[in-house]
């Protein structure tokens, strides 16, 4: 895990600012690949803008971001941006699944739109192998509305995995989901990460969930990582502020 | 830039909502000719929006047809003028009332339906969603809209034009008995070209202006509910005031060209 050429995302001095908001103010990490981190952090942190940066959708101001071994501000080609948000996958946190468009739909929309798109035979198998995968084959012809919070985030989190991506982004993945759903999906993320080797990075404030995915977790307090850590080192830790994440 | 910012707010909004839709217009022009051209979705959005507002289209062009021609009526018949009542009110309707008219409906139609999606899109990180992985959305989401409505307003034009002659024919035979050959030959012989072809052309920039503008607010719209709503209703509004500014353009260089 020591060696630097497995580096998947090497971020520094990482900072972002809305206006007088100072958001992000020199944010440090490294993700190795195999490697679950867990970002924890309160609401309003910067934990979304962060991940945001990693895949372009928010210009960071200042800070070094590696992602693939490409320099993300810098990658100006648009198919370049493209290739590498291909081998990124991103959970929203809302799960962000097209309304308009039926969950086969939904998992098509990116397969078709690859450079090299697949057959239409072999988008058809990669669209059941990841409903298979997430164990709702049965929903391919609903529609969003009809699916329920766990289902859409199951949905979501296939639709994510399809391009089979090296490294996956979740925001908040159980938030907003019953304990033993939450449960469900936290396994669920770790069952995939092992299936298709793929590095992470969890934003949660679901223990639970942190507990179950994190290799090592970092906790994000006023724009920076103020602690990190496995979970059961933080869990240990004495510190007021992080205690009441514990509780 | 000091004159923008001294005048009350709802005309900054204005000039800054103006200098947006330039920018965003740029924009699509860019990603236009760059493939590849999601033509299926284009056919989509262009059925889509045609079938949602073929029937306001139609009760109003027939209404405004036909309150026209028995508006337009008693004052005719004061000048002994009763046979050109057809003419006068077919020339009103295709040079201006069945562009503007229809146009505003579909900017109240479309054009907030527009808003509304992509607004709801934006806000529930779909277009985020599809930005991540690897798709072009501008491509998939305005680019389609923007020529669904460039090209399915004008024909809805055509349609309201002609449901409106029909209206105007129904209004004079309330009271009178005027034979369809009679009435047809009375509207329409008096059209020339340019009667025709100028408020065709303009209605092209009618039906663009609702793309772009329904477009524009929906993927800027605000976070939250109320960004949503604020999309739609200003994507209206907005799209309204561009209709009669390019209806005014359109007439002055008309009168100018011909
Ligand atoms: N596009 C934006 N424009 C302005 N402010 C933003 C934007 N995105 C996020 N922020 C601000 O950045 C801060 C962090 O937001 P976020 O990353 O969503 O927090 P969280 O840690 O809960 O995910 C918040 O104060 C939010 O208001
Ligand atoms: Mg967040």
């Amino acid at each position: 895990m020591e060696n630097s050429n497995d580096i998947v995302i090497d971020v520094k001095g990482l900072r972002k600012s809305f206006g007088d908001n100072h958001v992000l103010e020199g944010l440090d990490l490294e993700l190795h690949k195999g490697e679950n981190i867990v970002v924890l952090g309160k609401s309003g942190t910067g934990k979304s803008v962060f991940i945001k940066c990693l895949v372009k959708l928010v210009e960071p101001d200042e800070g070094k971001l590696e992602v693939l071994s490409k320099d993300v501000q810098h990658l100006t080609e648009e198919d370049e941006l493209n290739a590498l948000r291909r081998k990124v996958g991103f959970l929203f946190q809302g799960g962000a699944l097209y309304d308009s468009m039926t969950v086969e739909e939904n998992l098509k929309f990116p397969l078709k739109r690859m450079p090299d798109k697949p057959s239409y035979g072999e988008i058809d198998d990669r669209v059941h192998e990841a409903l298979k995968n997430v164990g709702l084959e049965k929903a391919i012809h609903k529609m969003p509305a009809e699916l329920s919070g766990g289902m859409k985030k199951r949905i979501a989190l296939a639709r994510t995995l399809i391009l089979q991506p090296d490294i996956v982004l979740y925001d908040e993945p159980t938030t907003g989901l019953d304990p033993a759903t939450s449960k469900e999906i936290s396994e669920l993320i770790v069952e995939m990460q092992e299936t298709y080797q793929t590095s992470s990075i969890i934003i949660t404030h679901d223990m639970a969930c942190a507990r179950i995915t994190s290799n090592r977790m970092k906790v994000i307090r006023d724009g920076v990582f103020k602690y990190e850590g496995s979970y059961e080192e933080l869990k240990k830790s004495d510190d007021k502020w992080l205690m009441d994440f514990f509780e | 830039m000091k004159i923008v910012g001294s005048l009350p707010g709802s005309f900054q909004d204005f000039f800054i909502n103006v200098a947006g839709i330039g920018r965003f217009t740029s924009r699509f022009f860019k990603q236009l000719f760059k493939p590849p051209l999601e033509w299926r979705e284009v056919l989509v959005q262009a059925y889509q929006l045609g079938y949602n507002s073929l029937f306001l289209v139609s009760i109003t062009g027939f209404i405004i047809g036909m309150v026209m021609t028995l508006q337009t009526k008693p004052t005719m018949e004061q000048f002994g003028a009763e046979s050109w009542l057809p003419a006068m009110v077919s020339i009103s309707i295709i040079r201006e009332i069945g562009p503007v008219l229809t146009a505003l409906i579909c900017a109240g139609k479309v054009g907030s339906g527009i808003g509304a999606e992509l607004g709801s899109m934006k806000v529930s990180e779909q277009i985020d969603a599809m930005t991540v992985s690897g798709a072009n959305a501008f491509n998939y989401l305005v680019v389609t809209r923007v020529i669904a409505t460039t090209v399915t307003i004008p024909i809805l034009v055509v349609y309201a034009d002609v449901i409106a002659l029909v209206g105007s024919y129904v209004g004079v035979n309330i009271e009178g008995d005027v034979s369809p050959t009679l009435f047809y030959k009375q509207s329409l012989d008096i059209l020339v070209y340019s009667d025709i072809i100028p408020p065709t052309i303009k209605t092209f920039f009618f039906g663009f202006a609702i793309g772009i503008i329904g477009c524009y607010k929906g993927t800027t719209a605000d976070k939250g509910t109320t960004g949503v709503g604020r999309a739609a209703n200003s994507a209206v509004v907005i799209s309204s005031l561009f209709i009669f500014v390019i209806d005014l353009v359109a007439v002055q260089l008309t009168q100018l060209l011909i």
